[in-house]
């Protein structure tokens, strides 16, 4: 399901997201960083301690997108520890030509459906209290109040998609993954994947449009 | 193409993934329709926004528990007990380093900063005991009221060190849950430029020495508290890390260490070593020798 593919260049794109492992290559000469896929083939091989490595590397970016998901901080964290749990569990399946970050998704997307199925609700729509939350969490004090309530109008706007457009227009935004791992986590092909995600983008527009012109009460 | 058709692809202009070879057709209508135009803005505007929301973080205890199913996993991984996997020749593996059960590192700083305490309590009462001693014929002098100052005094200084490595704890535990092993050399590879460390920067090297999984990690901090051999909180560090310490390399560089800061209450620890059978034959041999020339 997750073979190479084709990867275009994204430095130049102004939406990159920061890549986690970045900031481990600067660092001293006598150790080589290690990879993802290394450190995953390291885990299918035995060597679970590697998987710790792959946690500090991946957990906040996989946990923010969870909380996105759901639109809940204790679902997210729950899903979260399921899907490291899964990769132990299913360590053996990882494949030699795989890409962890897609594997990753994959068994997020999967745990977060299992999550939804015996929840049997969709994600609630936006707690205000959570918001707050989240809008106190920003690491620069000094936001401005406008700002805030533009998260909290694309956090209520981001609720209000069906599951499917998030998931897709979430998943979109790591441009890390290409789109033939997208298509590969969502299981459907290339071109679907591409439609989606546009189509999930101009329905999140327009919500986020149209809560702007009548904000939160 | 039509507006309709327009606005579909617009999102392809927003993601370099999604490049299309209408691209320059889309822009040149853009450029000609502020309708189509102003649907491009929102969108853009839209994609800023979400990639600008707040990343929230996990609590601790997210680590905490993917740490503890690591753990639970090495741990069946090593005792299989059915003959569901009767081919578990990892099980026979000598345990190194490496291969160590997380268990071992999630319990172990807080055991070791407990033998570090004791290792301190133990080498002040020795002190006294061993001081009287070498003072030639001054025993009966000395009064109730002074040896309840000297009590006092070693109290406190007790104290004092027992703070020091309650730090220690904190150490071990950010060190180990939050960085990667790189970030931590790089720690101690910055406490060792420091000129006149604290105890803070001590400890932590301290710290690193007895508790980082990494080797790499420990030999550095070993060799960064060489120019501070001279002050007992480092000496006692190196000499309560060495027993536990499971690389031979790193083990060698201790001995080295001890010799070289003329460390006399060494010489247990090494007797014990260089008659242990399960410790490495050139660490054995090294533990002779430094023994001759303490
Ligand atoms: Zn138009």
């Amino acid at each position: 399901m997750f073979t190479a593919a084709p990867h275009i260049p994204v430095d130049s794109c102004s939406f990159a997201v920061n890549h986690p492992a970045d900031d481990l290559v600067a660092t001293v000469d006598t150790l080589a960083p290690t990879s993802d896929h290394e450190l995953m083939l390291a885990v299918r091989g035995g060597e679970l301690d590697a998987l710790g490595e792959l946690f500090e590397r991946h957990h906040g970016p996989l946990f923010g997108f969870l909380v996105k998901l759901t639109g809940h901080r204790a679902a997210a964290e729950d899903i979260a520890q399921v899907v490291f749990e899964r990769m132990l569990k299913y360590r053996h399946t990882y494949r030699d030509e795989g890409s962890f970050t897609a594997w990753m998704y994959h068994l997020a997307r999967r745990c977060a459906s299992d999550h939804f199925r015996k929840t049997n609700a969709a994600p609630h729509a936006t707690d205000p209290v959570d918001l707050q939350h989240h809008a106190d969490e920003r690491p620069d004090a000094g936001e401005t109040a406008s700002t805030g309530d533009d998260h909290a109008l694309l956090h209520t706007a981001l609720a209000r998609l069906d599951r499917d457009d998030r998931e897709v227009l979430l998943l979109s935004r790591f441009q890390e993954l290409s789109f033939a791992e997208i298509a590969g986590i969502l299981e459907c092909s290339v071109g679907a994947a591409k439609v989606r995600a546009h189509r999930a983008l101009h329905s999140l527009r327009m919500v986020y449009l149209k809560l702007q012109k009548e904000p939160l009460t | 193409m039509t507006c309709a058709r327009i606005r579909e692809h617009l999102p392809s202009l927003l993601d370099d993934r999604l490049a299309t070879a209408a691209a320059r057709e889309i822009r040149a209508h853009l450029a000609g329709c502020p309708d189509c135009e102003r649907e491009f803005t929102t969108l853009s505007q839209t994609l800023i926004a979400l990639d600008a929301m707040p990343a929230p973080t996990p609590s601790p205890r997210l680590r905490a528990r993917v740490y503890a199913a690591i753990a639970a996993e090495q741990h069946a991984l090593r005792n299989p007990v059915t003959s569901a996997e009767p081919a578990a020749p990892v099980a026979r593996k000598p345990a190194t380093r490496s291969g160590r059960s997380l268990w071992f590192w999630l319990v172990q700083p807080l055991a070791a900063a407990a033998l570090l305490v004791l290792g301190f309590t133990l080498g002040n009462r020795s002190i006294p005991a061993t001081a009287p001693v070498t003072l030639p014929s001054a025993t009966p002098t000395t009064t109730p009221a002074a040896a309840d100052a000297a009590t006092q005094r070693e109290l406190a200084d007790l104290r004092k060190k027992v703070d020091s490595m309650s730090q220690l704890v904190g150490y071990s535990l950010l060190q180990q849950q939050s960085r990667s092993s790189n970030e931590r050399l790089r720690g101690v590879l910055t406490s060792a430029a420091v000129e006149k460390p604290d105890d803070k920067t001590i400890n932590d090297l301290i710290g690193a020495l007895a508790l980082d999984p990494s080797a790499n990690v420990r030999l550095n901090a070993l060799e960064a508290l060489y120019p501070h051999a001279d002050q007992e909180v480092v000496r006692a560090g190196v000499l309560t890390s060495l027993p536990r310490e499971q690389s031979p390399l790193v083990q060698i560089s201790m001995i080295d260490f001890l010799v070289a800061s003329r460390d006399r209450e060494a010489t247990p620890a090494l007797q014990k070593l260089s008659a242990n059978p399960q410790a490495d034959l050139n660490v054995r041999e090294a533990a002779k020798r430094a023994l001759t020339q303490l």
